[in-house]
Order: structure tokens, then sequence, then C-alpha cells
């Protein structure tokens, strides 16, 4: 807005001052008279008898006062700014100057110069040194040197030359001292008088100066003189149009008009042209020329650059300021999201690293068969050092050449590998060995990775170390074998007692098949049942031998050891009890304690036995306060027997008599034999002497008997000493036996086939 | 006749192997004469603003420039354009790069007082420079007053000649230009028609071989722009360039500023436009060429897809 109503409020001034302006020209025009500017280039009084008879001229053809103003370029330009001036005559650079100021002014014409006969619109500048001056002969020579001049704002006696040195390669308006001396006199004075190392002046001047004073010539020089022909003035410079006459906007047209005819009409015979030294008016010249040289010199009016604001780039870019700005923020923006994209991704990445490297599962990834990264659980598996000592190397590097299963580890991974090329994801179980000859077993799984933008696919491996699992396995794999194998029957119950397995020896001792088995109980002593499982319960194990049956019937002695199966916590979970069939090996043993107890001939209780026998007996009557009685029993005329009807007879003999002779004996009484016909025997619980006496008799009656043997009846009589227990002073088995044989003999000795009591008083 | 042009061929021959052996580093060969439409060239020339590829190697008239052309001494010249078709013709293939003015009135006949119309040129002789544009002008000049070349008596004199031949009296009208027609006027001959008569025509023109358009671009671009600048000068600093053009044609200002009024000058935006593909230029030259083939001046056309360049012309002047 407030543009705009100041341009309004111009536009008022303006009309405001075209209303007064055109009252103006009236009161011109009342007055009859308009003022003429002239520029003073030389000293005033020279410039004003030059053009004092062309105002003249002029007021006389156009019938309007013409009054003459001769004015040096700040009082024309002051004039100009207060309109007391109609028209003007200045130089080129000047008149660019105040048109640049007033926009408004219109060129008449240009002036046209002439000397000795020939006339020029054309104007240069004049570069003067003294003669003398032998170091300033070029332009070049110009650098450094002191120069006067009117002023800036002369065309022939600044600007001309400046941009000739400019051309040259000289900026005197940096690189000289430049001394204004306002007119073109006082610049070829100071030249003479040397105040200045050189002069600039327009053309013109040199040719005025020598015809004023003549006895110039020679003291000074043109430097960079141009030779023009056709060009009446000595010249340092290149040429422009010369000074225009400008009429004011002020200025009424008819009056305008007049002055413009009154000036092409003027002839160069004329006494006003001869004056001005003017050969008259041109048309207006094209000025281009000059606004070119001061815009190339920085001159006014160009010397300011306009400054170029911000707003103004603006305003002439906003279209392309707003698309670059919105470019630029959209660029930032994008930036930035990709900024924090890729920090992102480098902190995922770094995360994703760092849980694979820390991954406690081995992980590996591989490309064309050839590991290339992977972490430190890998390293730590095979027990290399570092991952540089795995990288570039192939899975069987680390493998035994053949893998358990017969596969060599080459031709094992190539399938496994070729397998995953074709997009499967595979599993398999490997052995490796470690850098120290162990060996680990892994459970291996390897899966393709298509990254994108590389060729080949790599494959990602990771290992599961199933050393333990393996060597479990190998454990119970080799139990069960023992478990199978075995000799002994083995079973395991649940903690009741009930058969949960069994294995084949079992059945095969017990006749029990497998699933008649399970389930039941196993086999127990019949005493003690299954208080066993109490004791192993109780102490861990129970181990015993007893007599059981199999499924037939048979009997079958069993040795059997039950262990109690603890779980983790503690809580009985099972038994397993161990058994063999130990049937054979009691018989043996019956057997053996058989042969060492007992007669082999008679199956009578041999020496060992009788005397344990009598130990345990002579206790017994001590304890229950009976007696008893030790006898010897010795065959009588066995020996003829045994000579006459050989051993057999013999023994067939002593086998009748122990039977007719046991078969006497009470139960409880004990016969043994001695060795050859001797015998013994102890008889307890005895009722009296005189129940002994009826006992013995009975036996030898029972020994005499005749006996078929060898096909032969034959009569033996036995010879029977005997002792009692207890008698006054205790005795040992050992003494009874010897008291009982000494009575024996006793009774051989008193005819045999009767019985003799021992006593003391015979020995 | 062969003779000459066996020569010619033999030399250019020799001179192209010459350039192949070292001419490539020395500076482009412009050959040109005095000529008020190639004055920009020369005030280039004069303010240092050709470029040190580019050397001006300046003859008297255009013969010289044509055989500096046929002979391979000379890599671009200004010339008439009937002038570039004649050397095409000979067997040198050239380019048009620039329109250098259109003369309207600045070719001109020039002819003793007692002559009034053309139709009194009849059994005069009439100096010419038949190798030049003044032969096209001649012939034209004949074919408006409706007379048959052998119906006068033509002599064939570069036109710097063509005063001393006049003052002899061997000549009652010169087919000339400026100086040469101010020269003649001094002496008391008159216009008699010009090429204003002829509207378009008498294009001034720069041209290069085939050659150096190929291989020298840069050099030919410096030529064209230099020319520009010259042509500024002119324009915009005419009471600079007349003086120097009259200090150089010998000639007074004013006769430069008529001079400069009989020619067309034409900026860079109407040199694209005469230079364009079927442009003006290109139709007057197969105009041109077929008078020069009917007059017996050329064997035959010359055989070209495109006469005209304007890829070297400047966008700006800096």
């Amino acid at each position: 807005m407030t543009p705009l109503r100041l341009r309004h409020g111009l536009l008022a001034i303006l009309l405001l001052m075209g209303v007064w302006q055109s009252v103006l020209p009236v009161a011109a025009q009342v007055r009859d008279e308009v003022t003429l500017g002239v520029f003073a280039y030389r000293p005033e009084p020279v410039i004003r008898e030059r053009y004092a008879p062309l105002a003249d001229y002029l007021s006389q053809e156009s019938g309007v006062q013409v009054r003459l103003e001769v004015l040096t370029q700040e009082e024309l330009t002051r004039s100009l700014a207060a309109n007391r001036v109609d028209f003007f005559l200045t130089n080129p650079s000047h008149f660019l100057l105040i048109r640049s100021e007033r926009s408004l002014t219109g060129v008449l014409a240009t002036v046209i110069r002439s000397w000795n006969g020939q006339s020029t619109g054309s104007i240069g500048g004049v570069i003067l040194a003294r003669q003398e001056r032998d170091d300033i002969n070029t332009l070049k020579d110009l650098r450094n040197k002191s120069i006067a001049t009117p002023g800036v704002h002369y065309l022939g006696g600044y600007q001309t030359q400046a941009l000739e040195l400019l051309d040259a390669g000289l900026d005197i308006q940096r690189g000289n001292r430049i001394v204004r001396l306002g007119n073109h006199d006082r610049v070829v004075k100071a030249v003479l008088a040397g105040d200045a190392d050189v002069g600039f002046v327009r053309t013109g001047i040199y040719e005025d100066l020598f015809r004023e004073s003549p006895g110039l010539a020679g003291e000074l020089k043109v430097i960079n003189r141009q030779e023009l022909r056709g060009y009446p003035f000595v010249l340092s410079t290149r040429l422009y149009p010369e000074w225009p006459l400008v009429s004011l906007p002020h200025v009424d047209s008819r009056v305008v008009r007049r002055i413009a005819s009154a000036l092409f009409a003027l002839e160069p015979e004329h006494p006003a042209a001869r004056a001005a030294e003017l050969s008259g008016f041109s048309p207006p010249a094209d000025y281009q020329s000059v606004e070119e040289l001061a815009r190339r010199l920085r001159v006014a009016p160009y010397d300011q650059v306009p400054r170029v604001t911000w707003l103004d780039v603006l305003n002439q870019y906003r279209y392309w300021v707003a698309a670059v700005a919105v470019l630029v923020i959209l660029l930032a923006m994008t930036s930035l999201w990709l900024g924090r994209k890729k920090r992102q991704l480098v902190v995922e990445e770094r995360r994703q690293r760092t849980l694979i490297a820390s991954w406690p599962q081995p992980m590996l990834m591989l490309r064309e068969g050839v590991l290339i990264d992977c972490n430190r659980a890998a390293v730590d598996l095979v027990r290399y050092s570092s991952e540089s000592s795995l990288l570039g190397k192939s899975l069987t590097a680390f493998s035994p050449f053949v893998q358990p299963g017969g596969t060599p580890s080459m031709q094992k991974a190539e399938s496994l590998l070729a397998k995953v090329m074709r997009g499967e994801v595979v599993q398999s179980e490997w052995l490796f060995v470690r850098s120290d000859g162990s060996e680990v077993w892994v459970d291996m799984t390897l899966a393709p990775v298509q990254e994108p933008g590389s060729g080949a696919p790599s494959v990602l491996c990771a290992w599961y170390d199933i050393s333990r699992r393996k060597n479990a396995e190998e454990r119970q794999r080799l139990a069960l074998r023992v478990f199978e194998n075995a000799r002994e029957a083995i079973f395991i119950t649940d903690a009741h007692g009930a058969i949960i397995d069994i294995n084949d020896a079992y059945t095969n001792i017990t006749g029990f098949e497998r699933d008649q088995a399970v389930g039941s109980m196993p086999p127990m002593p019949l005493d003690e049942g299954s208080s066993i499982l109490v004791v192993a319960r109780e102490h861990g194990v129970w181990s015993g031998e007893f007599a059981s049956g199999r499924q037939s019937g048979e009997a079958v002695v069993l040795n059997l050891t039950l262990s109690s199966v603890f779980d983790e916590s503690g809580a009985l979970s099972h038994f397993v009890g161990v058994f063999s069939d130990i049937t054979r090996l009691k018989d043996t043993e019956r057997k053996l304690r058989t042969m060492a107890h007992y007669d082999a001939l008679t199956g009578l209780p041999n020496r060992v036995l009788f005397s344990d026998r009598l130990q345990q007996s002579m206790a017994q009557a001590r304890r229950q306060n009976y007696s008893l009685a030790v006898l010897y029993i010795d065959l009588d005329q066995f020996k003829p027997v045994n000579d006459a009807f050989g051993h057999g007879a013999g023994d067939a003999l002593l086998v009748e008599v122990s039977r007719r002779m046991r078969a006497t004996l009470r139960e409880e009484d004990t016969l043994a034999r001695l060795g050859g016909d001797e015998f013994s025997a102890i008889v307890v619980n005895i009722a009296g002497e005189a129940a002994l006496q009826q006992l013995l008799f009975r036996l030898l009656e029972a020994i005499a008997e005749p006996a078929w043997v060898a096909d032969h009846s034959v009569e033996v009589s036995a010879s029977i000493g005997y002792t009692l227990y207890p008698q006054a002073s205790e005795l040992d088995g050992d003494q009874l036996l010897r008291q009982a044989d000494q009575a024996m003999y006793r009774a051989k000795r008193a005819g045999k086939n009767r019985y003799c009591k021992f006593s003391d008083a015979v020995s | 006749m062969n003779r000459r042009h066996f020569l010619r061929l033999s030399v250019s021959a020799a001179a192209a192997l010459a350039m192949i052996g070292c001419g490539r580093s020395e500076s482009l060969r412009v050959g040109v004469h005095p000529w008020i439409g190639y004055e920009p060239l020369f005030l280039a020339e004069e303010f240092g603003w050709l470029a040190d590829s580019v050397k001006l190697v300046k003859g008297q008239a255009a013969t010289d420039s044509m055989d500096g052309l046929l002979t391979g001494e000379l890599d671009a010249a200004a010339l008439t354009l009937d002038e570039v078709i004649r050397v095409y013709a000979e067997g040198v293939p050239l380019r048009v790069v620039a329109v250098t003015d259109v003369s309207v009135g600045a070719d001109m006949m020039m002819v003793k007082p007692g002559i009034t119309s053309l139709s009194g040129l009849r059994g005069r002789s009439i100096g010419v420079e038949l190798a030049g544009v003044s032969g096209v002008l001649l012939f034209s000049i004949l074919e408006h007053a409706g007379l048959e070349s052998h119906e006068v008596t033509l002599v064939d004199l570069p036109v710097n000649r063509h005063l001393d031949a006049w003052q002899r009296g061997e000549i009652d009208a010169s087919i000339c230009y400026e100086p040469v027609a101010s020269s003649l006027a001094k002496v008391g001959g008159t216009r008699l028609f010009d090429s204003s008569d002829l509207p378009e025509t008498i294009f001034d023109v720069l041209v290069v071989t085939e050659a150096a358009a190929r291989n020298r671009a840069a050099a030919v671009r410096d030529l064209v722009q230099a020319h520009f600048r010259g042509l500024r000068h002119v324009v915009r600093s005419m009471h600079d360039a007349v003086y120097r053009i009259a200090t150089r044609q010998a000639i007074h200002p004013d006769l430069v500023r008529r001079a400069l009024a009989t020619i067309m000058l034409p900026e860079l935006a109407a040199n694209q436009r005469y230079l364009a593909r079927r442009g003006q230029l290109e139709a007057v030259a197969r105009r041109l060429a077929e008078i020069l083939v009917r007059e017996g001046l050329i064997s035959s056309a010359p055989e070209y897809d495109r006469l005209c360049d304007p890829s070297f012309l400047p966008r700006s002047l800096r």
C-alpha cells in the first residue's frame, strides 16, 4: 500500500509542478527571455566573449531574448536544480550526468566546431607533457605519474584519456595522483610549470593555446598522438560526439522550435559562429558511445553500481528462489532423514554384529565354500586363536578326512553346499577336529542368504555343539548293549516294585516273557517278600540268595542284588535288580559241604561233623541239664570179610551195618563213621543208664544180624565202649571220645560183641 | 587458362602439404582488401581486438584474396558472394561464416560525362574486374540495359588501376566502388548505376576454407567475433570510426560517411537470418552461380550441401 500511496503523492506533486511550469513559459514569453547556460570549460571571460554573439544571434533570429550565463559545472548543476536555465551547452559527460538526474532533457543539436576551415562534430582528448620529459612518450609511461585535469566530469579533459589508458592496462583512477583544476587553462599551466607530469585537455585547447601564446610551441608534446585524416585537432584518444545543446522540458515548445531552427540555420560564415569557433549545429548525435565510456570507467552517472539487495533478488527471481528453497528444504530433509536412517542402520548393524559376535552359538558365513565371517564362539569351538585364522578356509580344513559314517568330509560338504545353493536349508551332524587334535561333534545348519548385489549367494552356517549328547548317546547305547547282553538277569521296576523293563537273561532264567514280566513283581525271597524293597530303599541296596520258582515250577536259586535309583530330587524312582541263577552253584556247594562232613560210603557224618555235633550236644546237655553218652563202635572180624569177599563186599557190609545202627538210634542221636570199621555215636537226653544199656544191647543185636553181601551171608559183631557226660570234671569232646575209645578196647579185650563203660578205675 | 588452372592447383596442393607439416600452430590467415564493409576487421585490428589466432593479410583487390584462397596461402577471406562462388567453382570448398555488409549502392558504374544513359554504353569500353563482384554487377547492368556483352568492350582490369586507365582514356566507364569511385568522380566521372538498383544481391561475406572450418573452429570464431566488435565500434562510435576509416583509405571523413550510407551492416540477428538454411544468401548464391555459368566465367556451378554456416556466430558480444 505504502509505495502505491507514495506514487500517488509523487504524481500529485508532478501535476502541481506541471501547472506551475505551464505558467512559467507564459511568464518567459511575457518577459520574452530565456537563459542559455554555457559550461565554462575555459576561463569565464573567454567563454563569455565567444558565446555572447551566439546568444545575440539566437535572440535576433528567434525573437526571444536569450540571456547568456557562463557557469562552472557546479553552478550549472545548481541553476538547473533551480530551473533558472532554459537551454544549456555542456560536454557530453556532464550532459549524461544531468540527464541521469533529471531524466527529462532533450538534445536539440550537436555542436560542429571548425578550425582552419575544417569542421568536425567529434571531440576527443589530448594528453600533454612537457617536451623535455623524455621519460614520457607512450601511454605506458604514465604509470605513477601525476595528472592534471580540469575535472572528472570532463569528457575530453579526463574520461577519454582514462579509457585509452585503461585499454593500455593503466587504471589511473586507482594508480595515479589526479589533480583537479577546474578548467583546461590551469591544466596546461600546471604542466608547463611542472606541477603535474602530464595534463589532460580536450581537443582544440592545444590549438587555442598556440594561437594565443605562440611562444609555447615546442614546450609541449602530445602523447599517443592519433593521426586522423580530416580531423582538425591534435588528438590522443578515440573520438566521441561533440557537445550537445540541450533544452529543458519546461521551455515552451514554440520557443524550443524557434531556437532550434535558429541553431540549424547558423552558417559557418556567420560572425556568431566564427566568434564561437563553430561551423554550426548538426542534428543530435548518438551519445551511446559516451555512455559506454562512462560505464566502462565507472564514472558518474555510472559510478554507483546499483546495490542489489536481497529483496531485489527475491523479487526478480522469486519463483526460482521459491523453487530452490523448496528443493533445498527437501534436500535438507532428505539428508536429515537419510542421515538418521543411516545412523539407525549403523546402530542396527553394530547391534547385530555384536549380537552375532557375542552369540554363544557359533555362527559363520560362507561364500563359494570359503569362510568369510564368523563369531567368537565359532573360533572358541574349534579352539583357534583368532577369527582371521579361520577366514578363507573351507569347512574341510578342520574336519577329519572321513566323517563318521564313511563319507569323505569334502564330498559331504560339497553335497551339503550344493543343496543349500538350490535354496534348501540343510542340517547335518559334523565332526570337527580342533586345533589341538580333539574332536567335537556339531549339529550344523546351513541356510542360503541371498545378499542383493553380490553374485554368489552366501551361506549362513550355525554350529551346535552336540559332543555331550553324542557321548551320552554312546553311553546309553553301551548301557543298552550291556543290559541286553548281560548273562545276569536285569530288571527295572518302578518305585513300587512293579517291573518296567527286563532283559533277555531275565526271560532265560525265570522263563517269564517280557510282556508277562512287565507289571508284575520280580522274584523275591519267600520269607522276606517285598520287605527287601524297604531294605533297598533305606540302605540303597539289598542283596541275598533265595530260592524261587521258574514259570515251569522248577526250583531255582537266585542271587539278587537290588539297588534303589533316586531321581534328581532325591526321591526314589526306580529299583534296579540284577540276579543270577545260582541253583547249580548251590548244588555244588551242598555237595562240597557234604563231602566235607559226611562219609562218602555210608552217608554218615564224618569225624569233623561228629566233633562239631558233639560240641553242640555237650553245650545243649549242659544248658538243658541232661546226660549224653558218647559211644565208640568197632566192628569185629571185619577184615576177614574184606579179605574174603573183596572191598566191595566190605563196603556193602559197612553200608548195611550203618543203616541198621542208624535205624536203631533215635532221630536226635548222631551216628558218625570215624574211619574203616570204626563208628561213633552221640546219644542225647539219656533217661537213665538202664535205657542206655538197653539201646546198646539192641545195637549189638542189629549189628550181629546176618547180612547178605556179595551173594554171601556174612555175620559180624561189634565192640562198643561208652562214656557219659557230664562227669565230675569238665571234659572236652576229644577227651570224651578217647574215654569211649578206651572203653571199646576193654570191650574188645573182654571178648568182643559186648559193650563196656569207661571207668577211671580201670585205667 | 588450362595452364593457369593447372599451376594454381599444383601450387595449392604444395601449400596444403606445407600446412599439414607446420601450419597447425600458425594463425588463421585472412585475406582482406580495402572496402568499407570490411572496415570493422581493420578497426578490430587497430584496437587490438583481433585474437592472436587471426592474422589479416592485406591485399589491394579481391583477386588477391581469391588467389590466396586458391593457392592455399589463405584460410579465410572477405569476399563478395559471387567471388566465393568462383573460388568454390575452381575447387576450393568454402563456408560462409558471416555477412559483413549488403551493398545498397556501394558498387556502381562511373561513366565519363558523355554517357547519360545505360544505352549510351553501347560500343564503349568498360573497365571491370571480371573476376570480382564488378563482373556480376556489369552483367546485371547489361541485362538491365538490354545489351549483350559483345556489344561493349570489356577491359578486365583490377579496380585499383581504373583511375590510371580512365585518365589515359583507355576506359569510358568503370565498374568500381569507393574509394576508387570518389577518385573517378574528382576527375569528372558520374554515377550511372549502382547496386541499390539491385537490392539484396551483392553480399560481402567472410568465408573460411572447409579445412579451416573443420580444424580451426576456435580461430574462425575469433575472426567472426572480431568483425562484430569492430562493427559495434562503427555503429556506436561512428564519430571515431569515420576518422579512422578516412585515415586508412586516405579520403575525407565525409566520403566515409557517404560510403557507409551505401551499405547495410547486418548485425548478429540479421546474420543468423541471412545464413540460415535455405536463407537469402543461399538463394542469391544459386542465382549468381547461374549467371556466372551462363557468362562462361565459371565452368560449372559448385556443388555443395550447404554454403552458409551460422555456427561460428557469437551468441552475444562481450
